[in-house]
């Protein structure tokens, strides 16, 4: 009940003028840069991040002006999936492999549509799980001490780097360089400057922004050089531009539990999009694939991914706001943001500043509404924007970076750093390190320290407090099986595979 | 190989870190834990992870090379996902990367001169190596970066409020 009152306090904020606004360009402009191929959501949460402090935006308006790009995101990288074979980002990877062949088959208006439809429905469902969880697991979370935080972000870093893929290793390796860039300027608590060569410039810091913009975008666009995406061109004809009946039908249980598994993974700090999708893909494959159409263009492996994606880009804000342990690169870099405005996300977040708390669901809500009136008639406009070149695109894209990073503090150095970030990403890359655990690193760094610090106060140095607690003792287990039992998973079925 | 020159940069990466650190003590501690602390952690962390690279990247050159991979972060090897994400992001061509090096010193110069020569014409001549390097023309580079920084720069400056540096323009665009 109480839950719903704070609700509906949160619609009073979300319906304000302004922040409806802020919510249909947020949405506009996510689709867009979610359906440009090498930006994602994170890219598109950066670039409009400044924006936001530069037009002095207040803190609600700004979340939600993101949290529409965050989502906009999730539900436009479907488009170029679909339409050109390209995902338009990392979530929409597994979209393309049932809603190219749809659109070459004449029904890319079909992939498009049920795509929107599974993507509102996979978002909803993870709203409202937010409504449902988020306030307890916050309450729950008031009992944390700083050991019980310090284990927390260990077991996110578990998670981020046991989901990560084939070489965990090098997920661990991001995450550790990420908190040694994190460590770079004034040390709050003694006063000593750490690693900052007598460069002022570095003496409060690498600025966030440049971290991200440099990481991302910049060393994003060098790897897109590199790599010619193969894509068989747009494909114009849309056909048929809405779902029946029986597609409807057919999809149902499909979307449905997408969202619950999206959802799901969603909340575990650090696996994203990417895993969810991947994983309700081949979920309903082994479910459905009876006749052997998914792969070929069957609307339920068009409708699992983005059900699943979407689902877990809201269903990451949970860990974020609740315990402030961000859910996903993007919700990484949504804290930096609050960041920005002095607030730090946690439980005491519900409790002091609710209209910021619950404006921020209600919005999302409103947003996924926006989105799905945004997506299914206007997509023909949206595909257009496909046909802007590359060389026209990405200077443009380096240009509005720039911009970003140089609205922040003025200063040439900034620029000069997010190019070498830029080309260091680049490099990382190549190597095979993942950014997202770069990035989460450098987000939690400063508050896993200062934890670490803080816990250790209290006992004198003696480092028993870290594992002291039935939260602790429970956090570093669950650390440990995220990392052990991905890998025994994968040693398991590569057996298995041997044997059949 | 890549991963063995990983390992050394990490264990150099590490003895940094460390030799950094070394005079990093509070003045007067209240604490227990110091600012040296964490990054000595985290510089074990990275000599250890240097060491395991180093001594497993030597087994794996033995063994046949590993599959190629996908660039975009890894699914689950769930069935299917893995390959379905290597055939959307074909291994890359190496011969690209004059265009990578050209892209990457055109960001680094366009740094250097935004505030000397002022946003609109820094972007121009960030644009034109940029669109080449993208398989655009001279002529299409130039213009469009004309465009985009006499666009953006009205966008920005005039009707958001987000100060740009007008540079050697600055008679032109309204100095500060």
């Amino acid at each position: 009940m109480e839950t719903l009152n704070f609700l509906g306090q949160g619609f009073g904020v979300a319906l304000m003028p302004t922040n409806l606004m802020m919510a249909a360009i947020g949405a506009l402009i996510g689709t867009i840069v979610g359906m440009l191929p090498g930006l994602g959501p994170i890219n598109g949460v950066a670039l409009l991040m400044p924006l936001a402090f530069a037009l002095k935006l207040p803190a609600h308006t700004a979340l939600i002006l993101l949290t529409a790009v965050y989502i906009g995101c999730e539900f436009g990288g479907r488009i170029s999936s679909i339409l050109l074979n390209v995902p338009g980002d990392a979530g929409a990877i597994m979209t393309a492999i049932d809603g190219h062949p749809m659109a070459r088959a004449g029904n890319a208006g079909v992939a498009l549509s049920i795509s929107a439809w599974a993507s509102f429905v996979g978002s909803t469902v993870a709203t409202a799980g937010i409504v449902l969880f988020a306030p307890l697991l916050a309450r729950w979370a008031l009992a944390f001490g700083p050991a019980e935080y310090f284990a927390l972000m260990c077991f996110a870093f578990a998670c981020i780097t046991g989901l990560m893929g084939s070489e965990p290793l090098k997920a661990v390796l991001a995450a550790a360089l990420g908190l040694a860039l994190s460590t770079v300027g004034l040390d709050s608590n003694s006063g000593v400057y750490r690693f900052t060569g007598d460069n002022v410039h570095l003496s409060d810091g690498i600025q966030f922004i440049v971290v991200v913009i440099g990481l991302f975008s910049v060393s994003e666009i060098l790897v897109m050089l590199e790599h010619q995406t193969h894509s068989s061109g747009l494909i114009r004809t849309v056909g048929r531009t809405l779902f029946n009946m029986k597609e409807f039908m057919m999809t149902g249980w499909t979307i449905v539990r997408s969202s619950v598994l999206g959802f799901v993974v969603g909340v575990l700090p650090g696996a994203g999009a990417t895993i969810a999708s991947a994983m309700a893909y081949s979920v309903e494959k082994r479910l459905n694939d009876k006749d052997g159409t998914f792969g070929k263009g069957d609307v339920r492996g068009v409708s699992a991914p983005e059900a699943a994606n979407n689902a877990s880009a809201n269903g990451s804000f949970i860990p974020m706001l609740t315990l402030g342990v961000p859910g996903s690169g993007t919700t990484a870099v949504m804290m930096g943001a609050l960041a920005l405005y002095n607030i730090t996300p946690g439980p005491a977040l519900f409790t002091q500043q609710p209209e910021l708390v619950w404006g921020l669901i209600a919005s999302m809500f409103v947003s996924n509404v926006l989105l799905l009136f945004i997506n299914i008639p206007l997509v023909g406009l949206f595909a257009r924007l496909l046909l802007v070149p590359n060389w026209l695109l990405v200077p443009g894209i380096l240009a509005i970076s720039a911009v970003g990073v140089y609205s922040v503090h003025a200063t040439t150095f900034d620029l000069l750093l997010m190019g070498v970030l830029g080309i260091v990403g680049f490099a990382l890359r190549k190597a095979g390190i993942p950014m997202a655990p770069l990035i989460l690193g450098f987000v939690l760094g400063d508050l896993m320290e200062q934890n670490l610090r803080r816990a250790l106060s209290i006992t004198n140095g003696e480092l028993s407090i870290l594992w002291g607690s039935p939260i602790t003792v429970g956090l570093w287990l669950a650390a440990a099986a995220m990392l052990l039992l991905p890998p025994l998973y994968r040693r398991w079925q590569r057996r298995h595979a041997a044997l059949a | 190989m890549a991963d063995r020159i990983l390992g050394t940069v990490c264990l150099l990466l590490g003895a940094a870190m460390a030799w950094a650190s070394r005079s990093y003590a509070a003045e007067i501690s209240y604490e227990p834990v110091g600012p040296r602390a964490f990054p000595l952690l985290l510089a074990a962390i990275f000599a250890l992870i240097g060491a395991w690279l180093l001594v497993t990247g030597r087994r794996r050159v033995a063994k046949p090379a590993a599959a190629p991979k996908a660039t975009l972060a890894e699914p689950l090897p769930a069935s299917g996902a893995a390959e379905a994400a290597t055939a959307i992001v074909p291994a890359a061509p190496a011969n690209n990367l004059v265009a990578v090096a050209m892209c990457a010193v055109a960001v680094l110069v366009y740094g250097a001169l935004f505030q000397p020569l002022g946003f609109v014409l820094a972007t121009t001549l960030m644009a034109v190596p940029v669109c080449k390097a993208f398989g655009g023309t001279l002529k299409g580079g130039l213009l469009g970066g004309l465009g985009l920084g006499f666009g953006l720069f009205f966008l920005f400056d005039k009707v958001l409020d987000v100060i740009l540096p007008t540079g050697v323009l600055s008679f032109l665009l309204g100095g500060r």
